[in-house]
């Protein structure tokens, strides 16, 4: 057993006694993330610098005590929720742009700086901040890292890792590395690329430049309404098998249009079926010819109105409606549980038909606000898990949609990552020696497997297979989750 | 030296599984367009991957391209003209898509088009030990464990044989213009800033060639916006870009990559600080900081554009003639040497080729 006094006493000394929580209201406010899953913790630490970050990596290592990086806790897959005596780093109280250089195109900033405070503070130079979350208003970048964030406008901007150029990391040891570099190329393997999206089982990211993306000179947001579902989705296999790369493709379905507008007042159509919510951008030439190409993919599948949004403020609150979506659920029933599959564009009809059927089948409310343009669906199960039986339906239900999209061509995850919900998943993607690869890069960095323990990777996973068998064991005892951890 | 040509990835993992098994040390090869970078280091024999040529599967409406690893640049090419789209590498036709992507080739065009690893997105690899592993999703997003393909992606051919990959293509643009103007880096700074969305600015001692792409209007207004900076002398339709590469003519190539402020500082300033007069001609893509140097050999000169680049924040590897890639030793060594023991424990995929003696 981990001497976690001992720990506590250590970590005030080098944080301060107001920067190490113990408390019982502390440890079950960080017992979890945004999942439904919940765990259990022995410490919260608040470092403020690289410094507190290494002491508590340090005094972590001492006591053997699993660490669990967390930014602002809007995880919905449980990658940031505790098990057992694990000492929690947040990172959000370090919060500071370090530096904005625009003759670079990149920007210094620490891991606690929420996603939309970096795009606002870029915009006035006449830049942006490409991957744009949901939860951009609260979500941190250092968790975007960590998940491999995408947003709406990943579409034709890419995810968290073609804008992160090198991160800062504490390694398990409390080394501090940086990996990736300001210039295009670094030496050695892309370490950088492996650490973005690994959910905080590697390191603990404590910096990152990224790189900033000029604001467009033009851009035409456009709300389309359709009748039915199918004729929505396959509208975008369309625009896109037409060689046309919007910046974003959303698509939102009734339950949700009905629910965003009764919240933004958007003016969406809350008669439609369908809608999608197409934003195209680049020189105004360009902007003109590919709203023209999505106007035709439109009408060629029976689209009933096509609204351009007039203005910056019309183009605001289209997507105030879009963004606001997940709150907006809340007037469904209190509790609602995200799916982040991705399918294949062309299955995007096929399988949401698919997914209706099963919620159907399980009688619990779907609802479904995704970026239809990646193939990447958020179908929403809204619940109210104190009606007994509830639960059990929502998590079988899940598992149906799981596999649905698995073998549709499709993957787990999209941008919310694997966490603790989707772990024992990976085998439906997966073979025993892929995963045993996987884990093989884990134990590369984390010999004793104390970073972030039980996420990402199924117990059976093992690096031993592999030559290096150094650590495995202990990492294996540690991957097997305490009775009772669950909901 | 030996010669082993495997027909299928099958065969790749039992070649290596034999490998691991007699110790013998192996180089990966493909195309040999890209096979100059890396440190020398000496093999029993070489792995040709250009029997894997295959088409595995290609929907233009899903934009994405799945191919053996030997498939070579000018079929795939060839593949992706026909749905109207491009894998946009810029390499040679007869490199092979495992060896630009081992090699983490940068094209011309990277401004635009970004860096070779965000358009891998599913890879299967055999490791130095012959198994045979898959990572990644075919699907534009993936957040599923690990991203081993982005591992592989550059690692000179050290960690595994690269046998399929996943690729992430784009719509071939409707125009694609390049445009010549006279001038050199002073030029190209400000057409970078004036013209809006250049695909590349490449800039070389006495001119600046302009890649310019997208809707046939947009490309014609980039013309104009470059026209307004320096006169425009020759513009193409559908051309080559670049018109030519000057800095191919040495017999040392070094790709420098530095924060893309500070290329105009290690381009001019080098050239008065070096000794010898022969450091050829060169070609920086503005906006990206990758410079193409070119040398007369790889002694002093090599060095010496090195430790400035050093000095910069940067790396200067050679990708063409002797000079391997530098003694800069990659942060995380310890990480390195455990992943190198991991994916090949017997130590037989080119030992030594990568940086810091891995």
């Amino acid at each position: 057993m981990a001497d976690v006094d001992a720990a506590r006493r250590e970590l005030e000394e080098a944080l301060g006694t107001t920067e190490v929580l113990s408390d019982p209201l502390a440890l079950t406010l960080y017992a979890r993330d945004a999942a439904m899953v919940e765990g259990g913790c022995a410490l919260v630490a608040f470092p403020h610098t690289v410094e507190d970050v290494v002491a508590c990596m340090q005094v972590a290592a001492r006591h053997a005590l699993p660490v669990v990086p967390r930014g602002s806790g809007t995880g919905l897959a449980g990658g940031a929720t505790p098990i057992g005596d694990a000492l929690v780093v947040v990172t959000s109280k370090m919060d500071r742009i370090l530096e904005v250089r625009p003759e670079d195109r990149l920007a210094w900033v620490e891991p606690g700086v929420l996603n939309l405070d970096l795009a606002n503070a870029v915009a006035p130079l006449g830049f942006t901040y490409a991957p744009d979350p949901s939860s951009q208003q609260t979500c941190s970048i250092g968790g975007n890292v960590n998940t491999n964030a995408g947003g709406p406008h990943c579409l034709a901007y890419g995810v968290t890792s073609s804008h992160v150029l090198a991160v800062d990391v504490v390694l398990p040891d409390g080394t501090v590395e940086r990996f990736g570099s300001e210039a295009p190329e670094a030496p050695g393997y892309d370490l950088r690329g492996i650490l973005i999206g690994s959910e905080g089982t590697l390191g603990i990211v404590v910096g990152a430049c990224v790189r900033l993306t000029p604001e467009p000179p033009a851009v035409r947001t456009m709300l389309l309404d359709f009748s039915a579902v199918k004729d929505c989705a396959a509208t975008v296999s369309s625009i896109i098998a037409g060689g046309v790369v919007p910046a974003a493709v959303e698509m939102m379905d009734h339950g949700i249009i009905v629910a965003a507008e009764s919240f933004a007042h958007a003016g969406y159509p809350t008669d439609a079926a369908a809608v999608l919510l197409v934003e195209v951008d680049g020189l105004p030439e360009a902007v003109e010819a590919q709203s023209r190409a999505v106007e035709n993919a439109a009408r060629d599948h029976g689209v009933r109105t096509i609204r351009v949004a007039a203005d910056d403020a019309e183009r605001a609150l289209l997507w105030k409606g879009r963004k606001s979506a997940f709150g907006a659920v809340a007037q469904i029933a209190p509790h609602y549980h995200l799916h982040d599959c991705v399918v294949p564009r062309s299955k995007l009809v096929d399988v949401l038909a698919g997914v209706y059927e099963i919620a159907g089948r399980h009688d619990i409310i779907v609802t479904n606000v995704f970026h239809a343009g990646d193939g990447n669906l958020h179908p929403l199960l809204s619940f109210d898990r104190r009606i007994p039986g509830t639960l059990e339906r929502v998590l079988s239900a899940s598992e149906q949609i799981v596999r649905l999209c698995v073998n549709n061509g499709g993957s787990l995850s999209g941008e919310h990552g694997i966490g603790l919900e989707k772990r024992d998943f990976m085998p439906l993607m997966f073979s025993e020696v892929d995963l045993g690869a996987q884990a093989c890069v884990r134990a590369a960095f984390d010999p004793e497997g104390r970073m972030n323990p039980h996420k990402v990777l199924p117990a059976g996973a093992r690096c031993g297979d592999f030559a290096m068998a150094r650590g495995t064991d202990a990492a294996q005892a540690a991957q097997s989750i305490p009775e009772g951890s669950w909901i | 030296m030996d010669l082993i040509h495997p027909m299928d990835k099958l065969e790749v993992a039992k070649a290596l599984r034999q490998a691991t098994a007699d110790r013998k040390r192996l180089l990966v090869v493909g195309g040999r367009t890209h096979v100059d970078k890396g440190e020398p280091c000496e093999v029993d024999a070489e792995l040709w991957t250009t029997q894997l040529d295959g088409l595995v599967a290609y929907e233009p409406a899903e934009m994405i391209a799945v191919v053996e690893a030997g498939m070579r640049v000018g079929e795939l090419d060839r593949i992706l003209w026909d749905g109207g789209q491009e894998w946009p590498c810029d390499a040679p036709p007869r490199a092979t898509v495992g060896g630009v992507i081992a090699a983490a080739a940068t094209s011309p065009r990277r401004l635009r088009v970004g860096p070779i690893r965000d358009t891998v997105i599913e890879m299967e690899v055999v490791t130095g030990d012959g198994r045979l592993v898959r990572s990644g999703a075919r699907t534009v997003k993936s957040v599923t464990g690990y991203d081993l393909h982005k591992l592989m992606t550059g690692s000179l051919g050290t960690l595994g044989v690269i046998v399929q990959v996943a690729l992430k293509v784009r719509p071939r643009p409707r125009s694609r213009r390049s445009v010549r103007v006279a001038g050199g880096l002073e030029v190209g700074r400000r057409l970078l800033d004036a013209v809006p969305g250049p695909t590349a600015v490449l800039a070389m001692p006495e001119v600046v060639e302009l890649r310019l792409e997208g809707w046939p209007e947009e490309t014609e207004r980039q013309v104009e916006a470059t026209d307004r900076v320096a006169p425009v002398t020759v513009v193409t339709e559908e051309g080559a870009f670049p018109f030519e590469r000057p800095w191919e003519a040495s017999a040392v190539i070094a790709e420098a990559a530095v924060p893309p402020s500070r290329l105009a500082e290690f381009l001019t300033r080098p050239f008065h600080d070096l000794p010898g007069p022969h450091l050829g001609s060169w070609g920086a893509l503005l906006g990206v900081g990758i410079a193409w140097v070119g040398l007369s050999s790889s002694d002093g000169d090599l060095e010496a554009l090195r430790t400035r680049a050093r000095a910069l924040g940067g790396i200067a590897p050679v990708v063409k003639g002797p000079g391997g890639l530098g003694n800069d030793v990659p942060p995380g060594l310890d990480v390195h040497r455990r992943l190198k023991a991991s994916f090949d424990p017997a130590g037989v995929l080119a030992p030594g080729r990568f940086w810091g003696g891995i």
